[in-house]
């Protein structure tokens, strides 16, 4: 191997293990990471990097293994533990306090008396010396995701921590936010010979940013080597455990487009469509339709008088920039908020939408945006999700029947290929790509009019993202109306027939895939329309 | 009588009924920053009217009473604060059983012992007692009252500015990110109830020493309810808390003034004044509310 490895590592991890249960989240993983360098994790969602992660600072308690600190073996059974022997996190999921202010956060967890003008100085004092521009007083909850995320840098780094761990930094920045972390985070290990442990599934960021990579496919290290001696294809081999075929999905996966051009999501030319099924006939009603639907948030409108149609047998994109309505489209489909004017109707007919579970009625199936808020309940088993909106099939009289509800989730767990250990297992504790095929099993075995899928792949790995493709297209190939939610443009640009943008809760534009080209759709985005 | 005395008759006995109120609030108020929605209020009020009698009358001295009484506060706090934030066992379900545990145990306890009757010294301020109306309200009144004029801004002052607020805050609203700060959430959250247990200690025992000087069955008549409608009006801020305690000790005052002023209503919904009160006051401000986004959910470390 090469010199480096004559240097002591900052930290080493030899067959650490963790089980929850039957599933086994780490087997005998073994890690070092050195000084100096940037060691990224790659894998896939539910590879077992979180939970890795968990045990470093403490959250959770290995099974097996030790744990080094240099040249001397520690446990870590508490963050305090953790802080003191230098390893500092930046969650994925900010770990701030939003009605506090910036530096109120900051010195959380310090002891002694509160100094307000040396916390300040302090906060001022790291921003200035990493680049990281933040404002002491402002409270953390008028701040923007980037924002938020100096703040957790500059709680991390003034505790001047030897090993930095960032877990998947970047998935709620923008380019240009993420570009401006990675030069921050080359600073630390060359001119601080810090450590820092990078955890993302995104290939091109792991090939971009990173010294070393080491990854992990189903809880074991697959694979560990230096990054310049590796190619992304083979690191997404060996993530995945298997070649990545389709072109869409590599670039879903964040392999193509290795370095995005613009803020506004341009595609490059790489990104083919798909051989699409061919537009629904013009002469056909739609399937699902919104009619002038306004939604006021806090007096504000966030959906606008908003019209949109989708056929059968048609895959619609909703495509647009966070924060400009799709979410609340998403949510209003769902059932979960009731607009204050204009109609849904699905197959020609206008849906109450304030009687709850009248969408579900009228044909709407939906996979929402975050499944553990409103797709699933996690503590209930598989079985019990996947019956949970026809409980008409599995009951009699208000009885249920457990051996037709075993049946049938066997049936649709074999259909829809779930990966799970038995019916009766809680859906908490299986992978993210598996939960969501319970939320789509679920939502077209009722045999739906229309389909809402709202970011369906976010968060998901290759092989469910792939799984997710096909299902979605199957559906649309069935003649069911799907009106997919998306932020991502490749995702939409795979998948959809037609591309309706919006933007401030308005409709600017419908497209058919074939003619959206990167400025046009850059265009619409950005709010000029024709 | 002229009106004026009416007013200030009205407004020194509201001032009375607010005190016991108010420390029971300033406790109530820490605890629900923390993330306790702490219903044993009225127990850790009960208890402490009860023990204040108990101790007074064995020493003959209604201050070791007062200071008993708080002990018995915090004793209630203490063993809500292990059930619930150490064995995890839900907070309304052990707040409901000290609730009925309290209530049992001193009204069994008070057949079949006998109390002679004690009342904390009252402050007499000469000339200022004279200012019309609000003389008698704020210049004579008994010492407790003086104590509850500095565990205001004492309270205020721990939340907001000390080092243990800013972590209960923080532990209130966000007890996993708490957590990964180094903060240890549930040793916080027994802190702030054992503050907590301490003023409602001292409100309770208030209410026997300081207001009637005597116990009688159910004396505190869920008014720890009303302290936690109290921070709940007030929106989890302290200064309007305490504008809710003095609502609340009007309503009371109105209640028992009214008879004597010669107006008659029925007697039976004069008292369920305060509460109607606290009903309607919670049903106007429910909307406008920001509480600590925790509260009421248990913690604990490895679950997100």
């Amino acid at each position: 191997m090469d010199v480096d490895d004559q240097l002591t590592p900052a930290l080493t991890l030899r067959g650490v293990s963790k089980r929850y249960g039957p599933v086994v989240a780490c087997d005998a993983v073994d890690l070092a990471v050195r000084p100096g360098e940037i060691h990224g994790l790659l894998g896939e969602n539910g590879a077992g990097k979180s939970t890795l992660m968990k045990i470093l600072l403490g959250l959770v308690h290995r099974d097996a293994g030790t744990i080094t600190r240099g040249t001397e073996p520690v446990e870590i059974d508490s963050p305090q533990v953790a802080a003191d022997l230098g390893l500092g996190m930046v969650h994925q999921h900010f770990s701030l306090i939003e009605p506090l202010t910036v530096w109120e956060n900051v010195i959380l967890g310090d002891t002694g008396r509160i100094d307000r003008a040396a916390a300040c100085a302090q906060v001022e004092e790291v921003s200035r010396r990493y680049g990281l521009p933040i404002d002491p007083n402002v409270r953390v909850d008028r701040l923007s995701a980037g924002e938020r995320q100096r703040v957790e840098l500059i709680k991390c780094l003034r505790r001047d921590p030897s090993i930095l761990i960032l877990d998947e930094p970047t998935s709620v920045l923008t380019q240009a936010e993420s570009a401006e972390l990675f030069t921050v985070l080359r600073r630390v290990v060359q001119a601080e010979r810090r450590a820092v442990i990078l955890i993302s599934h995104k290939l091109a960021e792991i090939m971009a940013a990173t010294d070393r990579v080491t990854v992990l496919r189903r809880g074991a290290v697959a694979f560990h080597g230096a990054t310049k001696d590796t190619t992304a294809q083979q690191l997404a081999r060996q993530m995945v455990g298997r070649e990545v075929s389709l072109q869409s999905e590599s670039a879903a996966l964040g392999l193509l487009p290795v370095e995005r051009p613009a803020p506004v999501g341009e595609a490059d030319g790489a990104v083919v469509p798909p051989t699409a099924p061919g537009p629904a006939a013009q002469d056909e009603p739609a399937a699902l339709r919104l009619r002038e639907v306004t939604m006021l948030i806090g007096g504000l409108p966030v959906l606008d008088k908003l019209s949109l149609e989708v056929a059968p047998g048609e895959i619609v994109g909703l495509y647009g920039v966070e924060g400009n309505g799709q979410a609340t489209v998403g949510e209003l489909l769902a059932g979960l908020l009731v607009p204050d004017s204009g109609t849904v109707e699905i197959d020609g007919r206008p849906v109450d939408l304030v009687r709850p579970g009248a969408l579900h009625h009228a044909g709407l199936g939906i996979v929402p945006e975050d499944r553990h808020h409103s797709g699933v309940v996690l503590d209930m088993s598989v079985a019990e999700n996947l019956v949970m909106k026809s409980l008409a099939a599995v009951t009699t009289r208000g009885v249920l029947s457990r051996r037709r509800m075993h049946k049938i989730a066997q049936q649709r767990m074999t259909e829809f290929n779930i990966v799970a250990p038995s019916p009766d297992t809680p859906l908490r504790s299986l992978s993210g790509g598996n939960q969501q095929r319970v939320v789509l099993a679920r939502e077209l075995s009722a045999g739906p009019k229309a389909l809402v899928a709202a970011q369906p792949t976010h968060g998901l790995d290759v092989g469910a993202i792939e799984d997710m493709y096909v299902r979605l297209r199957q559906a649309a190939a069935e003649g069911v109306a799907v009106l997919l939610i998306s932020t991502e443009l490749e995702e939409v640009m795979a998948l959809a027939n037609r591309i309706a943008v919006i933007s401030s809760g308005r409709i600017v534009g419908v497209l058919p895939t074939a003619e959206a080209t990167a400025e046009r759709l850059g265009m619409l985005v950005g709010g000029v329309s024709h | 009588m002229s009106a004026a005395d009416n007013i200030a008759t009205i407004l020194s006995s509201g001032a009375r009924l607010t005190v016991p109120l108010a420390f029971a609030a300033c406790g109530e108020y820490v605890a629900q920053r923390a993330g306790t929605l702490n219903i044993s209020v009225e127990a850790m009020m009960l208890g402490a009217a009860f023990g204040s009698i108990a101790v007074a009358s064995a020493t003959g001295s209604a201050t070791i009473g007062l200071v008993a009484g708080a002990l018995v506060g915090v004793a209630v706090a203490f063993v809500h604060g292990i059930l619930s934030h150490r064995v995890q066992i839900n907070t309304f379900v052990v707040g409901l059983v000290l609730n009925a545990l309290v209530l049992g145990l001193t009204s069994y306890l008070i057949t079949v012992s006998t109390f002679t009757g004690h009342q904390v010294w009252q402050v007499d301020i000469p000339v200022l007692r004279d200012i019309p109306i609000v003389g008698p309200m704020l210049f004579v009144q008994r010492w407790p009252v003086y104590l509850l004029l500095a565990v205001i801004p004492l309270t205020w002052w721990l939340v907001e500015r000390s080092r243990w607020g800013l972590e209960l805050r923080a532990v209130g609203e966000n007890p996993q990110a708490a957590d990964v700060s180094g903060i240890e959430v549930n040793k916080r959250r027994r802190q702030a109830l054992l503050w907590c247990g301490l003023l409602a200690g001292l409100g309770g025992a208030y209410l026997a020493v300081g207001e009637v000087g005597s116990f009688n069955q159910n004396m505190t008549a869920g008014r720890g309810y009303l302290v936690i409608a109290a921070v709940i009006f007030g929106a989890w801020r302290l200064g309007r808390t305490l504008i809710g305690c003095v609502v609340f000790g009007l309503a009371d005052a109105m209640r028992l003034a009214l008879p004597a002023l010669g107006v008659t209503m029925n007697s039976q919904l004069l008292i369920a004044a305060p509460y109607l009160l606290a009903l309607l006051a919670m049903l106007v401000f429910a909307t406008t509310h920001r509480e600590p986004r925790a509260l009421a959910q248990p913690f604990q470390r490895g679950t997100t």
